[in-house]
């Protein structure tokens, strides 16, 4: 295989989604300054599209344009505060529009608040305790949206951070995934965005424990697994 | 090629994305309108279920709304801008899936429907269209595990392990059958 060949198939594999994490972050940054590459990119990209046009139709639900608007005003914020102030040097500017840095370091005070608040309440009612393992649960726009927090005795809670819509009919599950070969299990289900105990007594517990929020059926996932769109997730850490 | 794909294309996707990046809201919807549907087929076909379909193709449109301004009409036709947006979105939701969804074939979610088989997605090609000529030129299995992975976005290792098939052999074999397909569509 020639170094030409290799390069024409390491596109062809990119475009395919086969390359992973890291390789795919490299290949990324070579095609930003390599046009022949990009180039190559390109050219798959024309060729298999015709794969996706034979795809079929599916109507939307009515709720998904509504979504996509409510989300364009967020992003129309992100533009305002960019060009604010145009003259700014190029460096202020490039912090200007990594809005999102600035909202994170803002949630993850908030977070934090409310660990701190999660805590303080709980030691107020149960003084002797502090959680051990809290895990904060982002949305996919990186916001904080609950907290888990479980305690030596084995306790677990959740505390949700900001109120999520939950539509009629619905409500949100909470999953929990330790182990891939014996999958999620259900450690929750309420009706509304509202501190509530988990169900892990049976269950095993550590550092880096995946938990998350599905939207699902009142009654719970039909399939015992999560069927409905991630509400938010997050890893477990030790707090100090 | 794809003559018949291209002729449902009422609007001029180059102009509604230079709109887009002037802040013409009605411009994306006409996108949506027009390519919407099309989209959740796609990203189904990746993600199974209907709700994470919607999701992705949400997240992309908003993506498209605010990166419209980098479209770049000397390096491709807007159509493959939108759906390159679209299928990276979905493969990052389907890595992310995959850490909760433990079912090897995913298939606890939705079973795997006749419109996701590979040969399926292959024949709904037109006959005159060059890929298909070229994919059909290729060994069924070789062919196979290129419309694996673009249509259902599985990973090298999934395809080795739906074909049964060692992971080098799966990785060799894609390329080869890359430079194979480039060779004959020139």
């Amino acid at each position: 295989m020639t170094s030409e060949q290799d390069r024409e198939a390491l596109a062809g594999e990119y475009v395919l989604g086969l390359l992973d994490g890291a390789q795919r972050e490299a290949f990324e940054r070579d095609i930003d300054h390599d046009r022949e590459l990009d180039t190559a990119v390109e050219r798959w990209r024309a060729r298999f599209a015709v794969i996706d046009q034979s795809a079929l139709e599916i109507s939307p639900s009515p709720e998904v344009w509504p979504r996509i608007e409510a989300g364009l005003s967020k992003s129309r914020i992100v533009k305002q505060a960019a060009s604010h102030e145009p003259d700014r040097a190029s460096m202020l500017q490039q912090w200007w529009d990594s809005l999102w840095l600035w909202r994170g370091a803002a949630f993850a005070g908030l977070a934090l608040t409310a660990i701190l608040g999660g805590t303080l309440f709980l030691a107020s009612t149960r003084a002797d305790r502090q959680p051990v393992l809290v895990a904060v649960l982002l949305t996919d726009a990186n916001v904080a949206a609950a907290v888990v927090n479980t305690f030596a005795d084995g306790r677990t809670e959740l505390l949700p951070l900001q109120d999520i819509a939950v539509p009629k009919g619905r409500a949100l599950q909470i999953w929990t995934l330790w182990d891939r070969q014996t999958g999620p299990r259900s450690v929750g289900l309420i009706d509304q965005a509202k501190a509530a105990p988990l169900q892990l007594t049976d269950l095993p517990l550590g550092p880096n424990q995946l938990f998350e929020i599905t939207l699902e059926p009142a009654s719970g996932s039909p399939t015992g697994r999560p069927t409905g769109p991630i509400i938010a997730k997050g890893l477990t850490a030790r707090s100090l | 090629m794809a003559g018949d794909a291209r002729q449902r294309h009422a609007i001029n996707l180059e102009q509604e994305l230079r709109a887009c990046a002037g802040g013409d809201k009605n411009a994306l919807r006409r996108i949506y309108d027009q390519e919407c549907p099309r989209m959740i087929g796609v990203a189904q076909r990746m993600l199974r279920r209907r709700a994470l379909a919607e999701e992705a193709v949400q997240d992309t449109f908003i993506l498209i709304w605010k990166h419209a301004a980098r479209f770049d009409p000397e390096r491709g036709a807007g159509l493959t801008w939108i759906y390159a947006i679209l299928r990276n979105r979905s493969l990052s939701i389907l890595r992310d899936e995959r850490r909760l969804d433990t079912d090897a074939d995913a298939g606890a979610i939705e079973a795997v429907s006749e419109e996701d088989d590979p040969e399926a997605a292959m024949s709904k090609l037109s006959d005159a269209d060059a890929l298909r000529g070229c994919l059909q030129a290729l060994p069924a299995q070789r062919r196979d595990m290129i419309l694996l992975a673009f249509v259902q976005g599985l990973s090298h290792g999934e395809i080795a392990g739906k074909l049964g098939m060692p992971l080098g052999t799966v990785k060799s074999w894609i390329r080869r059958s890359l430079i194979a397909l480039k060779e004959c569509l020139g």
